[in-house]
């Protein structure tokens, strides 16, 4: 078998951890322009956005610091990792811990839209190549997933913001 | 971003997600792959193995004692992990009434030529053998040539003979063999006759299974073997032996090579 195979398997991965993020930041931001009170709950919270999509990375990161377990040698990573770039690309996603690069929201959208046209790829491709319905229907299930992932990243990373931030104020006081 | 990119931007990716479910979609309920069958693959070949003893002869079959076996075991103190042990001494042969003597020799007393081995015919298939009693080896000579030999109501093993009396052999000899429906093997119904601790011989009879490992050139590649394999169970108590130190119930398992040498 070559490496075809794992490297289907790595992009289903990878579009399991990022994909979905493109379609909840969009939503998040439509919604928050919508409301009228700019100083609502999720018009302020839109900003926490790229930390949550930071979030998604440092996991994805932690899922490939395990699979490549307990040798961390660049030949184990070259022996486990088949995607070079797109791995790399995906891993970048870390830096958006750093808040003067999570200030420019858009990049994590840009960052995470390279992921969404994976799918949108196989969506044009593979109905040519053959009609193989089952490939798109494995990166609808991935998408699916993808959501659920970055919106409970999103979620969880407000939650610790609040936390963080009373805390913060208990603090003061 | 501005806000009617953004939506731009959001209807755009509603309408490939959508697509995207609506061409996935096979419109076909996900198939369970089919149960594994249960029913056992049997396959039986054709070989015929036919018994003689003219050295270089390839057409027959010679018993090679050396690398063959006798078996037993039964759990210790009827409770236990199993006793193992093995007896040193037997052969293939239908012994009769006058060949029941004692043997000076240490080679095999009878022709071991009792046999026929039809793969695929086992009606035809039949088989004789026995085993000398007092070669009973436990890999303990205290035990085997001590209590073993009053256990098993035998006499003690005589240096440079092979001891085939009444007394001193349990025989086996089959009265038919059929296919196994489970499986590639056999089923045996076989004469067990022995006297044990008895007055007289004892014969039951009892159902064994065969298994036949085929024919095959040997690595060297200069002749060839096969292989028996027969497993079954005696009852001890059924010929007079009182132990409590083994079960009641005793496991053999006959291991037999066959070359064309």
């Amino acid at each position: 078998m070559d490496d075809s195979f794992f490297k289907y398997l790595e992009q289903l991965e990878l579009l399991a951890f990022f994909s979905g993020y493109s379609l909840i930041y969009t939503t998040a931001i439509f919604i928050s322009g919508n409301l009228r009170s700019k100083t609502n709950f999720i018009s302020r919270r839109i900003k926490l956005l790229p930390f949550a999509y930071a979030l998604v990375g440092t996991l994805y990161l932690g899922f490939e610091l395990k699979k490549i377990y307990p040798v961390y040698s660049f030949e184990n990573v070259g022996h486990h990792i088949h995607l070079h770039w797109l791995v790399a690309w995906g891993l970048l996603s870390v830096l958006f811990w750093i808040p003067a690069l999570s200030k420019r929201k858009a990049l994590s959208l840009i960052h995470s839209l390279v992921f969404f046209f994976l799918i949108l790829k196989d969506i044009v491709l593979q109905p040519a190549a053959g009609r193989d319905d089952n490939i798109v229907a494995n990166d609808m299930r991935v998408f699916g997933a993808s959501l659920l992932l970055n919106l409970a990243a999103f979620l969880g990373v407000i939650l610790g913001s609040a936390l963080f931030t009373n805390r913060h104020k208990h603090t003061i006081v | 971003m501005k806000p009617h990119y953004n939506k731009i931007l959001l209807t755009g990716l509603v309408l490939i997600s959508g697509y995207g479910i609506f061409s996935g979609c096979t419109h076909k309920d996900v198939v369970l792959p089919a149960a594994a069958s249960t029913t056992p693959i049997i396959t039986h070949g054709h070989h015929v193995h036919l018994p003689g003893l003219t050295a270089g002869d390839t057409t027959q079959w010679k018993f090679d004692k050396v690398h063959s076996a006798v078996n037993w075991s039964t759990p210790f103190l009827e409770v236990g992990a199993d006793l193992t042990g093995k007896f040193n001494q037997f052969g293939v042969a239908d012994l009769s009434t006058a060949q029941m003597q004692n043997y000076t020799v240490t080679g095999q007393p009878v022709a071991d030529t009792s046999w026929a081995f039809y793969e695929n015919e086992p009606a035809k298939t039949h088989f004789a053998g026995y085993v000398q009693i007092n070669q009973i080896n436990t890999g303990e000579p205290a035990r085997d040539g001590g209590c073993l030999v009053t256990t098993l109501a035998t006499t003690k093993i005589v240096a440079g003979t092979q001891n085939l009396t009444v007394q001193n052999v349990a025989r086996i000899k089959t009265t038919s063999v059929a296919f196994d429906p489970a499986g590639n093997d056999y089923i045996v119904t076989l004469n067990f006759t022995w006297q044990g601790g008895l007055g007289a011989p004892l014969t039951e009879s009892i159902t064994g299974k065969l298994t036949y490992i085929p024919e095959a050139l040997v690595p060297a590649g200069t002749y060839s073997d096969f292989g028996l394999q027969l497993s079954f169970q005696i009852n001890k108590a059924d010929f007079g032996i009182v132990s409590t130190e083994t079960a009641d119930k005793i496991d053999i398992v006959v291991s037999a090579n066959f070359n064309n040498k």
